[in-house]
């Protein structure tokens, strides 16, 4: 028995699918949503529907796009000797956000978990390991300091180094704007290992 | 009322937007499981101390379900563990073993050291010999201590000519056929048994087994475990895989 109509009813359970929506949360969004007006609701649905139908993954760099290659991977002023590997899309979205990096991308869309149980199969690294050609010079791991990212990019320079190609790690320090006596001794001394001359 | 404990992190999963449930595996209290509350924000002072193979002091507030955790501080940040490939399968393999035999709050005191020992000597590059002591003796905490002295079936003492069963240790040859699944014993792996088993842990860094006494010891704690585990540790497939990628020689640049 439900004290919503049919529809509505489905709307709610429909949103409780959604990764931190609770049936309280879903409640008052379904409310939202019925009190729009309907070329709103129309405009909302359709983006959602137009997202998923036309987002699609990347045949080179595994990054989401609308055209395949992406914009990234096609863009001749990008430079394609110099690659840069991270674990999901978001990623590529945050490393673009800096305007630092000029290379092209290989999204892993995972990383290596022993205790998981997600082993280098379940991600895209065959495929990295086939698209470095001789014209790749540099591979940078980006993926993220944690467990499974350091994992994933100790397996990675395993695999890579004997190809040649020169293999590289994001530095790990402290971040911008800290008061240095509140970082954790493993940041910190990550940090002095990493020092650098001014 | 808090509990203050030392305990090392055996388990990390994501819960929500920031927060983390941690298993730890505490020095008083056994296998417990709590919400470390934003523990994936970087400047979060949970972030390090919730971070895998971490050993450190932790402040616990009991909660109906799961705990919370408030406070924590890094004896030894584990970071050793978790910088080399092999280290860090291994480590793995050390703490899923654990969380897959033992029931939450089931305090066995001597299983605390015995982790932190094992990680040690692990740290120092002790592993695979230290895994071995590792699971021989974790078992013998649990109840399950292989017999080693005297044959399983009809109790004499053991000599030579020995085999090994799943079902619980050393049989001689006469009581070879009472058993199914029995394998042969080396004399060099049984006196690795049982120093593993007794020694002092810090001891058994004198050991200098072969490669085919610990490889042939591998495969009967492998059988002995899994006897008595109810599912596959994942870890394992990770270490096996391992070992089929020649290690690294020179260090990142």
């Amino acid at each position: 028995m439900s004290r919503y109509p049919k529809p509505m009813a489905r709307l709610i359970e429909e949103l409780t699918r959604l990764p931190g929506i609770g049936p309280k949360t879903a409640q008052r969004l379904s409310f939202f949503l019925i009190g729009l007006p309907r070329s709103d609701v129309h405009s909302i649905a359709e983006a959602i529907v137009e997202a998923k139908e036309r987002t699609r993954l990347c045949s080179q760099c595994f990054h989401l796009t609308e055209e395949d290659p992406c914009p990234i991977c096609s863009d001749p002023k990008r430079d394609h000797t110099f690659l840069c590997v991270v674990e999901q899309p978001r990623d590529v979205i945050a490393l673009e956000r800096t305007r630092s990096f000029n290379g092209i991308y290989h999204v892993l869309h995972g990383a290596i978990s022993p205790l998981e149980g997600v082993g280098p199969e379940e991600l895209k690294i065959k495929e990295l390991v086939a698209r470095l050609g001789p014209d790749v010079k540099e591979v940078l791991l980006a993926t993220d300091p944690n467990v499974e990212g350091e994992a994933t990019a100790m397996y990675l320079a395993r695999l890579l180094k004997p190809i040649g190609v020169r293999v590289t790690r994001m530095a790990h320090g402290m971040p911008v704007g800290s008061d240095l006596e509140y970082v954790d001794e493993v940041t910190l001394s990550k940090a002095l290992e990493g020092r650098r001359e001014l | 009322m808090a509990w203050k404990t030392q305990a090392i992190v055996l388990r990390v999963r994501n819960l929500g937007e920031a927060d983390r449930i941690v298993t730890l595996y505490t020095e008083q209290l056994g296998k417990l499981n709590a919400v470390a509350r934003g523990a994936r924000r970087i400047r979060n002072r949970l972030l390090s101390p919730t971070q895998l193979f971490t050993h450190g002091r932790y402040m616990i507030f009991p909660g109906k379900g799961l705990h919370n955790l408030s406070q924590a501080e890094i004896i030894n940040s584990g970071q050793g563990l978790r910088d080399d490939l092999e280290k860090m399968a291994y480590a793995s393999y050390v703490t899923e073993l654990l969380d897959a035999l033992t029931a939450e709050e089931d305090p066995t005191t001597r299983i605390f050291p015995l982790l932190a020992g094992t990680l040690s000597l692990g740290n120092a590059g002790r592993f695979p010999l230290a895994v071995r002591a590792y699971e021989i003796r974790l078992m013998s905490e649990l109840g399950y201590q292989p017999e080693l002295y005297n044959c399983l079936n009809c109790r004499e003492k053991l000599m030579n000519d020995l085999y090994f069963t799943q079902e619980g240790g050393v049989v001689c040859a006469q009581c070879n056929s009472h058993y199914r699944d029995t394998v042969k014993l080396t004399n060099g792996t049984w006196e690795l048994m049982k120093r593993l088993l007794e020694w002092d842990l810090s001891r058994i860094t004198v050991l200098h087994p072969s490669d085919a006494d610990l490889k042939e010891l591998r495969g009967l704690m492998r059988n002995y475990i899994d006897f008595r585990l109810e599912y596959p540790l994942k870890s394992l497939g990770f270490l096996e895989m391992l070992q089929n990628i020649p290690p690294l020689e020179v260090k990142n640049d």
